[in-house]
């Protein structure tokens, strides 16, 4: 039988959304059998995680040498292709997540083989296994292809909806690759949690974001506001994060987070095509904008060509009626 | 110090891009510049040669355009540059474009490399973490703050959620986020010194690489084709005055689209 190794990121206690959604999607399409569905994680894992990621797999390899519970982007990429190595996997898959295309690049050259990053679709029939990856900011889609077996991807949060678990526990497999401490070089110093514990932007379901529509950073609380009634997170453009409204990790865009929630909301943003590029592959896209030319409005699905100031506390108002809040 | 800076030249972000030959190549309009995230990287350099002395020398895989953007890095300050004399080299993946970037940065010695965290047409983020281990050095991808001390770099980054601090004996590998610096605008003499410059250029057999190691050749993914993304439906504007609109958008949210 052919492995199809996923590797499972933890954040706290709980495997990432998206190690739990490369893992359904390839659960869909191996589902023929043939395959033995491999989820791998290195270093700590606690108890949570562990159950959450064993429905989801037939098999969670944890991998425990100690120098792995604190993530150096060597260590990973030693231990992961180690591992790999003895069990030679035909398709190694993870979240793109920081992460994730932090250290398998440099998996992908221990192993010799190809990477295809933060791909959004797998094109896999009996004779060929393709994969769909955004290019130009996802102006194009490119369909690639290894050439060689195999091959590692990195696929992008929120390209696939989370499947329900198997119902079968997998198999639990505990294991020391033979990492050395010497082996790795950089050492973490700092780790520090974002004031606010909040979903990621690139994993929310719902994002609420702001441009310089807003007129000044307190503003921003009537997002926030929208943003706490349905539990979204609150994205901005480059020009309110410029203006320092906003920190970098908020900023949708070109240079900053590539986004594909179900719903995203787009209040006082005129849509400049580096904003564009982070938000283009949501699902639905409301836009708000007094200006009924914004160019927002080309890549939207509704718009409400009003002040926001006046719209957006009515829809928070409307929203939590609606929500019993 | 001895510096190295990876950068590409990239179409500019707003450049027309076409699809033909029943999609299995891209048409794109000729118009360049400097991968935005490269900036970052360069100056990044030039303010670690200001402090610690040493040289900076920016490497690219490029085609013949992509003179501009090493002209561009000797206006700012750069003491060498070397281009990818071959077209052989041109639309590898990750694996090709970093196998060559690391047997190009090896030809002379080096303590820091630096690069752009991700190239805006291909968006792969691939080339700086596999320069570092084809090196077999550490990386900090994505940093916002770099210190060196002692031979040994201290780098900041945003991780999902957070930030953190690594410290990275050298040599290392350092890819730059937006953040780590505010880019410096060369000077007009400068300019014009820079395009008057020699560019040296390097074939593969100079770099000891055959040819089916580089390019499309020594890609271990390829392009099969290349599409459109599907275009949005049309949009549907919410008429009426702001409050019944706001109305009428949560009610489509709920009972129309069922989003929420």
């Amino acid at each position: 039988m052919e492995t199809a190794l996923v590797f499972v990121e933890i954040k706290g206690e709980e495997p990432r959304k998206v190690s739990l959604e490369v893992l359904s999607e390839l659960r869909k399409l191996t589902g023929g059998g043939g395959y033995v569905l491999e989820a791998v994680v290195l270093g700590n894992l606690p108890e949570r995680a562990k159950q959450n990621i064993l429905v989801y797999a037939d098999r969670l390899v944890h991998i425990t040498d100690a120098v792995l519970d604190q993530y150096t982007s060597e260590g990973y990429s030693l231990a992961l292709a180690r591992y790999a190595e003895s069990t030679k996997p035909k398709l190694i898959a993870a979240g793109a997540t920081r992460m994730g295309r932090d250290f398998l690049p440099r998996v992908a050259v221990l192993l010799k083989t190809g990477i295809a990053s933060d791909i959004t679709e797998f094109l896999w029939d009996e004779e060929s296994l393709k994969f769909i990856r955004p290019i130009y900011g996802g102006r194009v889609l490119a369909e690639v292809y290894f050439e060689n077996r195999a091959g590692i991807v990195t696929v992008r949060p929120n390209a696939f909806p989370l499947g329900t678990p198997g119902g079968v526990a997998g198999e639990y497999v505990a294991r020391e690759i033979g990492m050395m401490p010497t082996e790795i070089k950089s050492k973490v110093m700092d780790s520090r949690a974002a004031a606010k514990e909040k979903v990621d932007l690139t994993e929310a379901d719902i994002i609420v974001s702001g441009g310089r529509g807003l007129k000044a950073a307190e503003n921003f609380k009537l997002l926030e506001d929208l943003a706490d009634a349905i539990g979204a997170t609150v994205g901005a453009t480059r020009s309110v994060v410029d203006a320092k409204w906003r920190e970098q990790e908020d900023q949708v865009g070109k240079s900053g987070k590539t986004v594909s929630p179900k719903l995203y909301i787009a209040i006082g943003i005129s849509g400049a095509i580096h904003h564009i590029m982070g938000m283009d592959t949501s699902k639905l896209i409301l836009a708000i904008n007094k200006d009924p030319n914004a160019l927002i409005y080309d890549y939207a699905d509704y718009g409400i060509a009003a002040d926001l100031f006046e719209v957006v506390p009515v829809m928070t108002e409307e929203l939590k009626k609606r929500l019993g809040k | 110090m001895n510096i190295v800076v990876l950068v590409k030249q990239v179409p500019d972000p707003e450049v027309v891009i076409g699809i033909k030959d029943e999609g299995k190549s891209l048409e794109i309009e000729q118009k360049f510049t400097t991968n935005f995230f490269d900036e970052f990287a360069i100056e990044e350099a030039l303010r670690l040669r200001e402090k610690h002395g040493g040289k900076v020398r920016v490497i690219t895989l490029g085609g013949d355009k992509a003179v501009e953007v090493l002209r561009k890095c000797v206006a700012m300050g750069a003491d060498e540059v070397l281009l990818f004399a071959d077209a052989a080299y041109l639309n590898g993946d990750g694996y090709a474009t970093a196998l060559a970037l690391s047997k190009a940065t090896a030809r002379g010695p080096f303590d820091i490399i630096l690069c752009g965290k991700q190239a805006v047409d291909d968006d792969r983020a691939e080339v700086g973490p596999m320069v570092a281990q084809f090196l077999g050095i550490p990386h900090a991808g994505g940093i916002v703050k770099l210190d060196v001390v002692d031979g040994k770099a201290t780098a900041d980054f945003m991780s999902d959620g957070g930030q953190e601090t690594v410290e990275i004996p050298l040599p290392a590998l350092f890819s730059a986020q937006k953040g780590l610096n505010e880019p410096r605008v060369p000077l007009v003499t400068n300019v014009m010194k820079a395009m008057k410059a020699t560019i040296p250029r390097i074939t593969p057999q100079e770099l000891g690489m055959s040819t089916d190691e580089i390019g499309v050749s020594g890609s271990k993914v390829r392009a099969d084709r290349y599409r459109l993304p599907m275009k949005r439906r049309k949009i549907q504007m919410i008429a009426g005055e702001a409050p019944q609109a706001a109305a009428e958008a949560v009610r489509i949210l709920f009972e129309v689209e069922r989003a929420l």
